[in-house]
C-alpha cells in the first residue's frame, strides 16, 4: 500500500527534475548556439581592447649626426559626447588648457558620437594638466609628432609629415617609405577592473619603428648659408634667394638654403609657396654664368683658346635684327677677357662659332633640360628647346643665357662638374639608412654621371673663372687667402605683363668654387629681384665671399698663404 | 599510501594554483616595466629634442653675440695649422715650421 504514494512522488520528482534540465538545456542551446556570436562579440568588448600600434617615424639627422627631425610621443585629447552629462560645463574645464574656444569645444561635445578629437598632439604639459583634471568622458592617448628641434633650418629640403604621420613634402615625403613607422593592431586582454592582462608576447607586437636618415648636409654649413642668405634679401629687398653649397668630388649637398624661410614645426597657417624648395622647383634664365658652358665647349671643341682675340663691337651688335648690347663699349679681347668682362657680345660670337648643334651638345652634357635626379621631390627639368626649334637669334641669346630655364642645382651642378676636373656628379642628400637598431641599410656612394669636358679643358676653365673674380666682374667674391674661380650673372626677367624683358627686375647670381686650385665647396648665390643695384657682381658675389669664407674657416682648409706666413716667421 | 597520494594531490593542485596565480602577477609586473620603459623612452625622446633645439647653430649664435659678447672672428684671425699631409695636394711646411706659425699665431691676430 505503501508503494503507490511513493512512486507518485518519484514520478513527480524525476518530472520536476527533468522539466528544469529541460529548461537549462533550452537556455543552454539558446545561449550557445542562437545568441553564441552576439554574446561573444559582447564579452569580447568587455574582456578585449584593440589598440592601434604605429612605429615611430624615423630620425633625420646631418653629417654628424646632429638631430634633424624626430618623433616624441605628444598627448591627444578626445572626448565620449554620448557619456557626457552637462557638455558646456567640461568644455568650460577644457577651454584654457587647451586653448581653444568653449563655444567650438560645446559644439564637438555635443554632437550624438561616441567618440570625437579635440585637440591633437598637445603639448606635454597641457596633457598633464588634463589628467589633474581626470573629466568623466575626456580622455588623453599619446600620439607621435614630429618636431623638428632646428625651427626653419633645412625647412625647405627637409619637408614636413602630416597629422596621420604621412610624409608630405620635402625628404620627409620621398622616404616616406623609409621613415614611416610599422603599423599595427593588437588585441589586449582586459580584467574586471579594465587593467590589461598579461599581453602575450607584447614584446613582439611592438611595431618597428621607421628607419633614420642620415644626410650630407652640414648644420653648420647650412646655418651660415641661410644666415648670410637672410642678410642679403634683407639688404636687398630681393624676393627670394637660394644658395646651393656642394662637395665637387662627390655631389654631396652640404647645404641647400631657401628665402624666405618657414618653420615646419607650424605649416598649417602657411601656403605651398612659402614651403617650395626653389633651389629646384623654380627655374630661371641665368644669364652670364651660362658664359662657363658656352666658353668650356669652344675650349673642347678648339674653336677658341684663352689666348683667341675676339672683337667686342663696341659694345653694339646687330643680329638677326636686333641689338644686343655690351656693359661697356668693348673692342679687341682674349677669349679669356670676353668671360672675365662677362661680354654678350663676345659670348654669342663664341656660340655661333661652335654652332646650334654642338652648342646643344655640351648644354645637354653639362646636364641642362634635364633633371639631376637629385634624391628631392618636386624638381623641374627646366627649359632648353631642341635646336629644330631655335630661331634666328636663339644660338646668339643661349651663349648669353637667355631663351634657356635653368634650376639653381642645375647650374651648380653644372659648375661643380668643372671643379671636379670635367666629371659631372650626381647631386645628393641622404647619404645613409639605417634601422632601428643602427644597422646600415643603405649606403649612398657619389655617382659619377658622365664626363662632360676634358680635365684639361676644365683645368683652363679654372684658370679663366679665376680671372674673373681677380680683374673682371666678380671681385666682391674674392676671398682673401684662397683662390676662388667663378662667374658673375645678371639676367633680366620676362615681365609678365609686356611680355618683353623687364628693365627693373633681375635675377642676381653668382657661381663658383674655391679652393680653385683643390675645390672642396661649389656653391651658387641665386638673388630674386633684388631692388637698387641688381649686379650678380654687386649683390650675389659679396654672399659668396662671406658664406665661403666661413664655410672654409669652419672646415678647417688652409689659406693659400699659411705657408708663406709659416715661412715668414721662420726667417724672424 | 592512500593519505600520502591525497597529500601529493592536494600538493599538486596548490602548485597549480599558485604557478597561475603567478603568471598573472608576473604579467602585471611585466607590464608595469614596460609601461615605466614606455614613460622613460618618452622623456629621453623629449629631453633629445630640447638638446637639439638648445644646441641649434642659430640660437648658439645668439646667445654667443648677444649675451656672451663674442664677435665673429675677423679677416686673418684664423690661421689654420695642420699636420703635414693632412691637406692633399697643398704644399705644407714642415713640422718645425709648422710649430712657428702655431707659436706666433696670436701676435698675427692683434695685428
Amino acid at each position: 500500500m505503501t508503494a503507490g504514494p511513493s512512486r507518485g512522488r518519484r514520478y513527480v520528482m524525476l518530472l520536476l527534475l527533468i522539466c528544469g534540465f529541460s529548461v537549462i538545456l533550452v537556455r543552454l542551446v539558446t545561449l550557445q548556439v542562437f545568441q553564441a556570436a552576439e554574446l561573444t562579440a559582447k564579452a569580447d568588448r568587455q574582456h578585449q581592447k584593440t589598440v592601434s600600434f604605429e612605429g615611430a617615424r624615423g630620425m633625420v639627422s646631418d653629417r654628424h649626426g646632429k638631430v634633424l627631425a624626430m618623433n616624441v610621443e605628444v598627448p591627444s585629447v578626445f572626448g565620449v559626447p554620448t557619456s557626457l552629462e552637462s557638455p558646456s560645463t567640461v568644455a568650460r574645464h577644457l577651454a584654457p588648457v587647451l586653448h581653444i574656444r568653449s563655444d567650438e569645444l560645446e559644439r564637438k561635445l555635443q554632437q550624438d558620437k561616441s567618440f570625437v578629437w579635440l585637440a591633437r598632439k598637445v603639448e606635454p604639459e597641457q596633457g598633464r594638466r588634463l589628467e589633474q583634471l581626470s573629466l568623466d568622458g575626456i580622455g588623453v592617448v599619446m600620439e607621435g609628432r614630429r618636431f623638428y628641434p632646428k625651427g626653419p633650418l633645412l625647412a625647405h629640403v627637409l619637408g614636413f609629415s602630416g597629422m596621420d604621420g604621412l610624409g608630405l613634402e620635402g625628404l620627409e615625403r620621398q622616404y616616406d617609405l623609409d621613415l614611416h613607422g610599422e603599423k599595427r593592431v593588437t588585441v589586449l586582454q582586459r580584467d574586471a577592473l579594465g587593467r590589461t592582462v598579461f599581453p602575450k608576447g607584447l614584446a613582439e607586437q611592438v611595431p618597428t619603428p621607421g628607419h633614420a636618415l642620415t644626410l650630407t648636409v652640414d648644420e653648420v654649413i647650412q646655418y651660415i648659408a641661410e644666415k648670410e642668405l637672410e642678410e642679403a634679401v634683407t639688404r636687398t629687398h630681393a624676393k627670394s634667394g637660394t644658395i646651393i653649397a656642394m662637395e665637387p668630388q662627390s655631389g654631396a649637398i652640404l647645404a641647400m638654403a631657401v628665402s624666405p624661410r618657414f618653420d615646419p614645426n607650424v605649416v598649417a597657417a602657411l601656403t605651398p609657396d612659402r614651403w617650395r624648395n626653389r633651389a629646384l622647383t623654380d627655374t630661371y634664365e641665368p644669364g652670364s654664368t651660362m658664359k662657363i658652358v658656352v666658353a668650356s665647349a669652344a675650349l673642347e671643341e678648339k674653336v677658341m683658346t684663352p689666348e683667341s682675340m675676339v672683337f667686342g663691337e663696341n659694345g653694339h651688335m646687330v643680329i638677326a635684327n636686333t641689338t644686343i648690347h655690351d656693359h661697356d663699349k668693348l673692342g679687341w679681347m682674349t677669349f679669356s677677357e670676353v668671360i672675365q668682362k662677362s661680354s654678350n657680345i663676345g659670348a654669342a660670337k663664341t656660340g655661333m662659332a661652335l654652332g646650334e648643334q654642338r652648342l646643344y651638345h655640351y648644354l645637354q652634357a653639362f646636364g641642362f633640360g634635364q633633371r639631376t635626379e637629385i634624391d628631392l621631390p618636386g624638381e623641374v627639368s627646366g627649359l632648353l628647346k631642341s635646336p629644330k626649334d631655335w630661331g634666328r637669334r636663339s644660338l646668339a641669346s643661349i651663349s648669353m643665357g637667355q631663351e634657356v630655364g635653368v634650376t639653381p642645382l642645375q647650374m651648380v651642378t653644372a659648375v661643380a662638374t668643372l671643379a671636379n676636373g670635367g666629371v659631372m656628379m650626381k647631386p645628393y642628400v641622404v647619404s645613409e639608412v639605417r634601422d632601428q637598431k643602427g644597422r646600415l641599410l643603405k649606403e649612398v656612394l657619389p655617382q659619377v654621371k658622365r664626363r662632360a669636358v676634358s680635365q684639361d679643358t676644365a683645368r683652363t676653365m679654372t684658370t679663366m673663372l679665376e680671372g674673373v673674380v681677380t680683374n673682371g666682374t666678380g671681385t666682391k667674391a674674392a676671398i682673401p687667402g684662397f683662390r676662388v674661380a667663378g662667374k658673375t650673372g645678371t639676367a633680366q626677367k620676362i615681365d609678365s605683363r609686356t611680355g618683353a624683358y623687364s628693365s627693373t627686375q633681375f635675377v642676381g647670381s653668382f657661381v663658383g668654387y674655391v679652393p680653385a686650385e683643390s675645390p672642396r665647396l661649389a656653391m651658387i648665390v641665386v638673388l630674386d629681384e633684388p631692388q637698387g643695384e641688381a649686379w650678380g657682381g654687386a649683390v650675389a658675389a659679396p654672399v659668396f665671399r662671406r658664406v665661403g669664407e666661413q664655410v672654409l674657416n669652419y672646415l678647417g682648409v688652409s689659406r693659400e698663404d699659411t705657408v708663406k706666413i709659416a715661412l715668414a716667421m721662420k726667417d724672424h | 599510501m592512500k593519505t600520502l597520494t591525497i597529500v601529493a594531490g592536494v600538493l599538486l593542485v596548490f602548485v597549480f594554483v599558485w604557478e597561475r596565480v603567478d603568471v598573472v602577477r608576473v604579467g602585471y609586473q611585466i607590464e608595469r616595466l614596460k609601461t615605466q620603459k614606455v614613460l622613460l623612452e618618452r622623456e629621453r625622446d623629449q629631453l633629445q629634442v630640447k638638446f637639439s633645439a638648445l644646441t641649434a647653430p642659430e640660437r648658439i649664435a645668439k646667445v654667443a653675440t648677444e649675451k656672451l659678447g663674442l664677435v665673429p672672428p675677423q679677416q686673418g684671425q684664423v690661421l689654420m695649422v695642420h699636420q703635414p699631409g693632412d691637406v692633399p695636394g697643398l704644399p705644407l711646411p714642415s713640422v718645425e715650421q709648422v710649430r712657428l706659425a702655431r707659436h706666433d699665431s696670436t701676435e698675427r691676430v692683434s695685428e
